[in-house]
């Protein structure tokens, strides 16, 4: 199978544009990603090189410490980490926050925050239907049996906290459904459009729907939890990776807690960059023009010639690229297993997104030179990233002083 | 979680207008599944009107209905429940609980609907549960002067129904509920 560049499913503000047929080989082999937990990426497990092997040597080091070295650990991941089972899933944990450095509380923060999820799920998650019955339940009232045989006129009782499926009051749960049925659409669409290649996302199987159940549950607990920006179309897109490593964890309780732990970190990733999705914050310094600013101003401090043949001799204005790269973090980019590798070092620094971008930048400064203006040729250029990026992440040295402050 | 309307009797325009106002203002578009009316509309008017809050919507036919293509009872399965309609003038005496029982074990549905007294009642026996909305415009009926306008709300759940009803009483939308359940899909083959 040649290398894949995923076909569009969505986009935000920019317009979509059809996947250029592949010419460059692929690295290396594809796997479409299996849905039995425990197999997936596309190495095979067996470490390819004498090099890889001691790095995994060296990450499992780490990681069986009583205190984890989260300075040695980035390093480590900013170089990509190896795809044997288990690894990515807790390295992820650890880069995000979710689990702390020191072992010893793991297992206890763990059980507070799956307790915290499922206490989301209920208050937020249940139906009005059901809070109704539970408490008619909870007062005691018996219901009436139907066709039990005695003949009654049925009773009633006045409804005095004005809930009832037509209410329009601010403290209503039904008038609180309603409004939500909007969005409730949007994400299952968004869900099930996810990935649609791959099995574990859109398989016709029971655990694809059971996943793509658990992710929409994640964006309905977060879109309720943050009414300020609900949900917006691509977060669909950054959960998929988190909520596909957890859930492929070889570890039978990280795997059957994949949803509670994905949320968490979901919620740490969006965090650094919820006022991306703020429409009011667009031109304001924390918001997606700045970023975008800031993005050309790093181009231009690692490769002058390659910014000024965006800025000033093609005149590609950055939002063309920079706004798909940023608000979705090059989930779009590049094939779903190169963005579990591109990742790893993204996560791994603490100006994340923007590091990755040099990376690409870096990397195609020499094709784009030669490359006309036009929508075709920026297509093209971001296609032979692709290729570059799996080796050239590897060798890539995050040089702190570089980084824009 | 499917939420059924039923209403009926509004006698429009011969005997009320229209529905009160407070509460054509709750009864907005996409939030009912499905309509069952229990006739005497009696005009187009009226069946668009329904139309626009819920597109499924299920009329029997009462005695001053315009639209003679309504028929006379129906018979509609909505998740565990099987449901009747009918208006009721063909049932003998009028409101009479036996004769209506009968009906119900003739139509074999687990809560029969059905209007003509213009008074809300529910009530049980041993063939199921009897809904009777009223009339939703307060239109008067032959044996009844001073009617309070009315209309039932269902909520079903499973084996679960809660039926709202929505009366108003001196100007004032009052809102009870009555809860029952059944205990398993114990309905004769159909």
């Amino acid at each position: 199978m040649s290398s894949m560049k995923k076909p569009e499913a969505q986009s935000i503000s920019v317009t979509p544009r059809p996947s250029p047929a592949s010419s460059v080989p692929s690295p290396r082999p594809r796997n479409n990603g299996s849905s039995i937990s425990g197999e997936y990426g596309n190495s095979s497990v067996a470490p390819s090189s004498a090099e890889d092997f001691s790095r995994q040597a060296h990450l499992s080091a780490e990681l069986s410490r009583k205190v984890i070295n989260m300075k040695e650990l980035r390093s480590l991941a900013s170089q990509s980490l190896p795809d044997s089972p288990g690894i990515r899933s807790t390295v992820w944990k650890l880069l995000l926050g979710y689990l702390p450095p020191e072992r010893s509380l793991w297992s206890s923060e763990l059980k507070q925050k799956r307790s915290q999820y499922k206490h989301y799920k209920d208050e937020l998650l249940t139906s009005p239907s059901e809070i109704t019955w539970r408490l008619v339940r909870s007062k005691g009232f018996d219901n009436y049996e139907l066709k039990s045989g005695s003949r009654c006129m049925l009773s009633r009782s006045r409804i005095t906290d004005e809930d009832h499926p037509l209410s329009l009051g601010k403290a209503s749960v039904w008038n609180t459904y309603f409004q939500d049925i909007e969005t409730i659409e949007q994400i299952d669409k968004d869900v099930k459009r996810t990935h649609p290649d791959i099995p574990f996302f859109s398989a016709e199987s029971s655990f694809a729907r059971s996943n793509q159940e658990s992710m929409k549950n994640i964006l309905l607990v977060f879109a309720k939890l943050n009414q300020g920006i609900r949900y917006v179309q691509g977060m669909n897109e950054i959960l998929a990776p988190i909520f596909y490593v957890f859930r492929n964890d070889p570890d039978d309780d990280s795997s059957s807690h994949a949803e509670a732990d994905a949320f968490f970190c979901f919620v740490e990733l969006l965090s650094g960059f919820r006022d991306f999705y703020c429409q009011q914050l667009d031109n304001s310094v924390v918001g997606i023009r700045s970023a975008i600013t800031r993005l050309s101003q790093l181009v231009r401090k690692h490769d002058e010639e390659l910014w000024r043949h965006l800025e000033i001799t093609t005149k590609v204005n950055p939002q063309f690229y920079a706004f798909r790269w940023i608000t979705l973090l090059l989930t779009q980019e590049f094939s779903f297993f190169d963005c579990l590798h591109i990742w790893d070092a993204l996560l791994s620094d603490p100006e994340g997104p923007l590091l990755a971008f040099i990376v690409a930048g870096k990397l195609t400064g020499d094709m784009l030179c030669d490359a006309g203006t036009g929508e075709e040729e920026v297509d093209r250029w971001r296609f032979h990233i692709e290729y570059e990026v799996t080796s050239t992440l590897s060798n890539y040295q995050h040089q702190p002083s570089l980084v824009c402050s | 979680m499917v939420l059924v309307l039923a209403l009926g009797d509004l006698h429009v325009p011969h005997r009320a207008a229209d529905l009160p106002p407070k509460f054509k203002s709750m009864l907005v578009p996409g939030k009912i599944q499905h309509i069952i009316c229990t006739g005497n509309l009696c005009i187009k008017e009226i069946h668009d009107y329904l139309k626009t809050i819920c597109p499924d919507l299920h009329i029997a036919r009462g005695e001053f209905d315009e639209d003679a293509r309504y028929p006379e009872t129906k018979i509609l399965t909505i998740g565990q429940f099987k449901l009747g309609l009918c208006h009721g003038h063909q049932v003998i005496p009028w409101g009479d609980l036996d004769s209506l029982a009968m009906l119900q074990r003739q139509l074999d549905v687990d809560i029969l609907v059905t209007g003509h007294t213009h008074q809300f009642t529910a009530y049980k026996h041993e063939g199921g549960v009897v809904i009777n909305p009223g009339s939703a415009t307060g239109a008067y009926s032959s044996i009844n002067q001073d009617v309070n306008p009315s209309f039932v709300l269902m909520d079903i759940d499973g084996l679960r129904v809660v039926v709202y009803v929505y009366e108003l009483i001196d100007g004032e939308v009052k809102v009870d509920k009555i809860d029952f359940k059944k205990t398993s899909t114990s309905n004769s083959a159909p």
